[in-house]
């Protein structure tokens, strides 16, 4: 009786009372995430006589170093972006078409985990791993073949895009399985039935409907290789200069006031591209759940 | 597809092989590498004492237990009476706040760092437990993810009705039919966000905060080995930990397999 | 495209059998379907009559065993090549395709040109009657329509034989009705060889021109409808082809006693001892106003013309009784009545 009532008050109001059990959340979520995101954004359009300018801007579009860390960040993103999707997909293909039951739960956690990794934690091993003295380096040395020989060193931006694939490999694995998981059988059996090859099949059936997916999670990768701080920063006590080291130099360093608002405008740098990401991302999303049927 | 048990075979070995080395590989060496003595000379635990002989190891550990804690339990207490009214009544919403949830993977932490830095009232900026609320933050869109499929999962609606109608109070509803519904999920919800809290480093670097993240690359200067000992030890841990969890959860599977 | 100028295929499998190690999914079957017949494969899941489907459409391989098409061995034969036309269960339409898109996806692969292929996908829209959903895609139809689009894309590419993999399981029930009927005109419409599976035994003896009961692999029997109701040839068939009774009684002189009257055991190989007669409710009338009595009423329900009235003897056993609604108006739910057989020969089971 209770809940009738309730309801019939409910909707009379529309969509104000509606609202009101959301509230916690949006209070949270407003004061912690996106209050921190407009601050910094106004702290970017000031200048040190707090005056509105776009001078904080100058350093990052006109070249220089400042814009080169853009670059490098966008290059590290797509590179790790390109070799995760494309390792990850493979792997999800193999785990949803050969792997069953408790054996798939335990690699779908342990992706979980690796996907989760980054950080400090994976440098350090993989320094243990790959640094100069490290046992994987000597292992291969062993086998007739020294990584060191050439320029590579872990402490460089390929070796940062080493470690980078360790995550982003499994995350794509995560975020892609369910995509192919979706693909039912049937599709391919129907179509074999009908009399088309398996080129036919993939051309006019299977990648249309795996494209939206990989692009959406291709997307997702390429946030996360383009936003990651603390893995870089562990490995290459910021030698490799990406856009969220050159910030926690300007941070940690001594800073004047004028160095903060470039801090500032950086950070709003990143989350421009991070929003187109994101928009890109959407975009996947919306056409993989277009032919979804519940 | 009718495709050959040989062809079948040599697919799986490659993914095999190429999932070890660049998996299992760097772990395993760089556990072995821990038990090192320097220069070649032996095996030891030695790494691994070492680091817990360091200043600071206890209380920056402690640090970081009590804030993963923390981020935890408010992590709860905010999303699952959120997402359990947004599966009810409050379908309406749900693509706004899945965006809203989306947004910490977007955005970089970095600049939520900045932005705390600027935003932040000097109360909480002055206070380490600021990081907690952070936390809370950079974990949503897991756990909004992971809530949202153990609530899909259950009948919900059917779930409410039936306890509604014999005469249950919400938080009746909630304590004892909800929640236990999908325990799997807020341990999972906790579980993360406990995890990431634990290991988060930019937020608490930038903030200049000690946690044990930025205590160990401190240390770490000091002697590489230590860390390198610790992140094995985290990362193997966490690995063991969530194998053995997956090894003895049918459910997960049941429920993906009924669902197609 | 219609019966005139179609050539019907004779379709056979012989001694087909499909092991997966010690597992026998498929074990020695022989069958034949005649051109334009419609044969049901009926069975529990498991009884090897989708394994049978998948190994005439080449989805699946026999371990030994021939298929035959028209006297031509099929076994090697790709599946992609057989020209035969598979409708599934669900989930089977290109989700990505449009209905039209669906329906000529086999004609684009055998590089049939526009015009012809435009000409065949609205026959085939006509045929299902699905005009107006040409440009619609999957998801915004319906259960019964995507199965009615599955169909009309199987039968567009003129296959030789037609295969159906319990295309209505996943349907409403009333709507499973319907696409039945439609199955069944079409496929009588066209004379299309037809080989269809169903775990439903109302659906196969309403559908089909004869219905092969099978169970662990095996073909129990396959005959009319009619025959297999009314003389079913292993026990198994007797249990799962309609509503059967078992009433436990003393066989002797290849005779059996039931409710008093003595009635011929037919296919008895025991002489003498304990034996279950199986009756049809139909066979079982209820007669209140007698002096004897061997069984209680449990419920009775109103079917309409007939009654369904479930009954009790003294042993235990449960008897159903099929009666006109007309002659078992007066019986509740625990009076005693006495049960009479209207027939004079019964089939035995010894378990």
């Amino acid at each position: 009786m209770g809940v009738v009532k309730a309801q019939r008050r409910v909707r009379s109001r529309g969509l104000g009372t509606d609202v009101l059990p959301l509230l916690p959340f949006l209070f949270f979520t407003g004061f912690f995430l996106l209050w921190p995101v407009i601050a910094v954004t106004l702290k970017s359009f000031k200048g040190n006589d707090n005056e509105w300018t776009l001078e904080n801007f100058r350093p990052i579009i006109h070249g220089g170093p400042y814009f080169h860390s853009f670059i490098v960040s966008i290059k590290l993103a797509l590179i790790t972006a390109s070799i995760g999707s494309i390792i990850g997909a493979f792997f999800a293909f193999v785990i949803v078409t050969y792997v069953r039951g408790r054996f798939k739960n335990v690699l779908d956690s342990i992706s979980a985990v690796f996907a989760n990794s980054g950080g400090v934690p994976l440098a350090f091993m993989f320094i243990a791993a790959f640094g100069t003295n490290g046992l994987a380096t000597k292992f291969v040395r062993f086998l007739g073949y020294d990584i060191y020989a050439g320029k590579f060193t872990i402490f460089s931006f390929t070796g940062v895009v080493l470690v980078y694939t360790f995550f982003q490999a499994p995350l794509m694995i995560l975020v892609f399985q369910p995509a192919i998981s979706g693909m039912r059988k049937e599709w391919r059996e129907a179509s074999t039935n009908l009399g088309a090859s398996a080129i036919t099949y993939w051309r006019r059936v299977g990648i249309p409907i795996l494209l939206p997916p990989f692009i959406g999670a291709f997307f997702l990768l390429f946030a996360g290789g383009f936003s990651a701080y603390a893995t870089a920063r562990a490995l290459t006590s910021g030698t490799v200069s990406i856009v969220p080291i050159v910030i926690g130099a300007l941070v940690d360093g001594n800073t004047q006031a004028s160095q903060t608002n470039l801090g500032a405008s950086l950070a709003v740098g990143m989350i421009v591209v991070a929003l187109v990401i994101m928009i890109g991302y959407v975009w996947a999303q919306k056409r993989s759940a277009r032919w979804r049927q519940l | 597809m009718r495709i050959s048990s040989l062809q079948k075979w040599f697919i799986v070995g490659f993914a095999s092989l190429l999932g070890f080395t660049l998996f299992i590989l760097p772990v395993i060496a760089s556990s072995i590498y821990s038990f090192q003595e320097p220069g070649d000379k032996g095996y030891t635990f030695k790494s691994y004492t070492w680091l817990l002989d360091q200043d600071g190891f206890f209380s920056s550990m402690g640090t970081s237990l009590k804030l993963a804690v923390l981020a935890g339990v408010i992590n709860i207490s905010l999303m699952v009476p959120t997402m359990v009214y947004l599966n009810l009544k409050g379908q309406k919403f749900k693509s706004l706040v899945d965006f809203i949830c989306i947004l910490p993977l977007v955005i970089p932490v970095v600049s939520l760092a900045i932005g705390a830095q600027n935003a932040m009232p000097s109360f909480l900026q002055n206070s380490q437990y600021e990081l907690v609320f952070f936390f809370v933050i950079i974990g949503l869109p897991f756990t909004y993810r992971t809530l949202d499929t153990s609530l899909q999962a259950i009948s919900l609606k059917t779930l409410v009705e039936a306890s509604r109608s014999l005469g249950a109070s919400w938080i009746r509803t909630i304590i004892r039919v909800i929640v236990p519904a999908i325990r799997g999920g807020i341990t999972g919800a906790l579980f993360l966000t406990f995890a990431l809290s634990i290991g988060e480093y930019t937020i608490t670097s930038l903030l200049h905060w000690e946690t044990f993240p930025t205590w160990t690359v401190v240390a770490s200067q000091q002697n590489i080995l230590g860390a390198i000992a610790l992140s094995v030890f985290s990362f193997v841990g966490a690995i063991a930990l969530l194998s053995i969890i997956a090894l003895f959860s049918k459910k997960g599977v049941r429920q993906a397999e009924a669902e197609k | 495209m219609s019966k005139k100028d179609r050539v019907s295929s004779t379709l056979e499998l012989r001694g087909v059998s499909r092991h997966f190690g010690p597992v026998k999914a498929l074990d020695g079957l022989d069958l034949v379907v005649a051109p334009g017949e419609l044969v049901a494969l009926l069975g529990p899941s498991g009884c090897g009559k989708t394994t049978a489907l998948r190994i005439v459409a080449g989805l699946e391989v026999a371990t030994s065993g021939d298929l035959l098409v028209n006297g031509e061995r099929y076994n090697d034969v790709a599946a992609n090549a057989r020209d035969m036309g598979m409708v599934f269960q669900s989930y089977s339409l290109f989700p990505n395709l449009s209905v039209s898109e669906n329906i000529e996806y086999g004609l684009r692969a055998r590089k049939i040109g526009t015009a012809e292929r435009s000409k065949r996908v609205a026959q085939m829209l006509e045929l299902v009657a699905l005009e107006s959903k040409a440009k619609a895609f999957p998801h915004q139809l319906s259960g019964g329509q995507q199965q009615r689009v599955a169909l009309a894309r199987a039968l567009a590419i003129e296959p030789r034989v037609l295969l159906l993999d319990e295309p209505l399981s996943a349907l409403d029930a009333q709507v499973r009705g319907q696409i039945r009927e439609e199955i069944r005109r079409i496929q009588l419409e066209l004379g299309i060889t037809t080989l269809f599976v169903t775990h439903d035994q109302e659906e196969a003896m309403t559908i089909a021109d004869r219905v092969g009961v099978m169970s662990q692999g095996r073909l129990e029997q396959i005959d009319t409808p009619d025959v297999l109701y009314n003389h079913p040839a292993t026990n198994f068939v007797a249990s799962f082809v309609g509503v059967m009774n078992k009433i436990s009684s003393q066989i002797s002189d290849g005779q059996v006693e039931i409710f008093g009257k003595r009635l011929k055991a037919t296919k008895s190989e025991k002489s003498a001892g304990q034996v279950y007669a199986l009756i049809r409710p139909e066979a079982i009338i209820v007669k209140t106003n007698t002096s004897n009595s061997n069984a209680k009423v449990l419920t009775r329900s109103f079917l309409g013309a007939s009654s369904n009235i479930v009954c009790q003897l003294s042993d235990g056993t449960i008897v159903q009784s099929l009666m006109t609604s007309a002659g078992s108006g007066d019986l509740h739910p625990g009076s005693t009545v006495e049960l009479e057989v209207t027939t004079s020969e019964v089939l035995v089971t010894y378990d």
